[in-house]
Parts: C-alpha cells; structure tokens; sequence
C-alpha cells in the first residue's frame, strides 16, 4: 500500500472541499468506453465485496453516460485508492434482465453504474 | 426500591441495528476517527434536511428552461441555486462517504418516467431529499421495484400506459438522484412557492406524480402485526 497505513483520514483531507468523486478526476486514464457503446456485463468473482448486482451480470445494456472516476467499490471497501477507474451508466432493456418480463412493456428499461473492469465490448 | 420492582422502559425496543451503531460509533471515538463533538455537529446538520430543497428545484426547472438544462446536466451545480451544496454543506465538506458529490437529476417525459431504488442497501439523495422514508430502505421495495416496477408503482396508485418506458434506476455506486416529475397540468400560471408545494417526496423518489391540490405523500397502509412483541412490562 502507497500510503501510510495508519492515516485514517486519508479520503477526508483528499476529499475537503473537492468532494467524492470529484478528488478523483484525472487519475483513470483513458476511458475505455464512450456513449452508445453496447456492453455486457462480466462476471468476475466477487468474494467478500461488491456494488455490481448478481441480475446484472451477462446481461448486454447500453452505456448513456461517462459519469466519473473514482475507486472501484471492491477496492474502495478495503480502503484501496490507488487504481481509480472510469464508471458508466449503462441502460438495459428489463427483458434482458428478466426474460419472463412481459412483451407488452417491452419499452421499460433500468439504468444502473458499473465501474470499467465490469463492462466489456458486445 | 422492593426485589419485585421493575424499572419502567426507557424506549419501547432498541433494535439490534441501533446497539451496533453505538458499539460502532462508540469505538470510532475511542479510536479517535471522529470526537463525540463532531458526531453531535453532524446529527445537527442531518435534522436539518428535507425533501423541500428539491421540490424548489423542481419548480425552478418547470419555470425556467435554461434552469432546467443546467440541472439535468450538472445536478450537483444546480443545487446551489435552491441553497444545497453537496460539497461544502456537511460538516465534512466532502459530503460523506455514503452520500457522494454525484448529484442527477431525472428529467421524466410523457413517454418516460424513472423510479429510483438503491437494491443494496439505501443509498439516497439525503443531502437535497432528507432521511429516505422507511420503505424505501425495505428488502420488499428493494428486490421488488426492479423486477415488477409496473405491480409496485401500481401499489402506490400509479398505473402507467404500456406505451410509457418505465425506467427503475438502481443506485448503487456514486451517484445519487432525484425524479424532475412532469409539470401536471392545471397548474398554468402558478408561482415557483405554488409549484412547490405539490412536488411532494414521493414524486421526487418517482412513486407518485405531482397534481394540483396534492401536498402530502399518500398515507401507506400499516398492517398489525401477526405476532407482536410481547415485552412483559
């Protein structure tokens, strides 16, 4: 770990006055994906911590928006800043999500963020 | 005081949730993490917030379109202007780390309309919208919402056209977000304090839209216990 183990409160003095995400703009890089991209969503191994619900994964969405950088959730939880990442929002159509969803609301959608290392291209 | 008295209840129940908060809270002291002084400041700040930040918000962009540009586009930006700022606000001045400084703002249309749900726990815009209300964090509404959004919206007294896109947004990292509600009609000509008024909590989590003569959220029926808690006091 780059940092002194025992500040605490780290993310706060980074944070004052700057907000979270915000202190963490310019630290991802490049982002991998743009709006309108078609993405699915992996399904990585998830022990001990994650914000990347179970009924999302595999499902194919669509990305509506770049939002921020920040840490991803499962670092983030173990106190890990080093790695920020880009996130998106990324809208699925509910059949995808549950193929029983009934055909005659084939219109309704649900939008939810991932962080870049769920996504890849479909 | 006789062997066979018993001391009357301070509080009817303390949950087990509510000892782990003061285990927690109580060990972060000791630990110096934060001071029992910064922990009364911020319980001061949150019984401060309330949804009328954001209904004044939606107001404001219902009156002004350029206002109403700005806020679907930086909601974070808008806020300031009904008196809300994320960043510096709380005692902090980071907000916290459950209520990040990512602020949307949902524009619904007659052929779309959003409903905001946090299917891990309960994340909510509480800097703009206050304490979320108690079903909102429930695992009923939770797992319920994304699954049959149409049946729950409908339990709440919203039917919606098949041809209306109903989309659940689950907030589950960063962001945070409120519903911009359409401006219901017969509502020509009323003032920004008027228009207020009617954007009630409810329309702004997107369990119900606002109507002229409406302020209130509706009442949620509460159902008696199967099995009440007997204490023995």
């Amino acid at each position: 770990m780059s940092k002194n183990q025992h500040d605490r409160a780290h993310h706060a003095k980074k944070a004052s006055g700057v907000g979270d995400p915000q202190c963490f703009r310019g630290e991802a890089g490049q982002a991998k994906f743009k709006n309108g991209d078609k993405v699915r969503i992996r399904d990585l191994p998830d022990i001990f911590y994650t914000r990347c619900q179970v009924y999302t994964r595999g499902a194919v969405g669509r990305i509506t928006k770049v939002v921020y950088e920040s840490p991803a959730a499962e670092d983030e939880a173990w106190d890990n800043t080093d790695h920020p990442e880009w996130f998106y929002s990324v809208v699925f159509r509910q059949h995808e999500l549950w193929p029983d969803y009934p055909a005659s609301y084939k219109n309704d959608t649900l939008e939810t963020e991932f962080s870049e290392r769920w996504l890849e291209q479909a | 005081m006789s062997d066979t008295h018993k001391a009357a209840p301070m509080v009817d129940e303390v949950s087990d949730f509510e000892i782990l908060e003061m285990a927690v809270r109580e060990l972060a002291i000791e630990k110096g993490l934060f001071s029992a002084e910064d922990h009364r400041r911020w319980i001061e700040y949150v019984h401060t917030l309330g949804p009328l930040p954001a209904a004044r918000l939606a107001a404001k962009a219902w009156l002004d379109p350029d206002f109403k540009k700005l806020a679907v586009a930086d909601g974070v930006k808008a806020s300031l202007a009904v008196g809300i700022d994320w960043i510096n606000g709380p005692p902090t001045k980071f907000g916290t780390p459950s209520d990040y400084c990512s602020f949307r703002v949902l524009e619904d249309t007659p052929k779309v309309k959003h409903v905001v749900v946090c299917t891990l726990c309960s994340c909510y815009p509480r800097t703009i919208l206050g304490q979320s209300p108690e079903w909102y964090r429930t695992p009923n509404y939770r797992r319920r919402l994304v699954r049959w959004p149409r049946q729950v919206l409908a339990e709440f007294g919203l039917q919606l056209a098949a041809d209306v896109e109903i989309r659940v947004v689950d907030s589950n990292q960063k962001t945070r977000y409120m519903v911009l509600p359409l401006r219901p009609i017969g509502t020509e000509g009323w003032s920004e304090q008027q228009l207020t008024e009617i954007v009630t909590r409810d329309c702004l989590i997107g369990v119900a839209m606002p109507q002229p003569g409406v302020t209130s959220n509706a009442k949620r029926p509460v159902h008696p216990a199967v099995h009440p808690i007997h204490t023995g006091h």
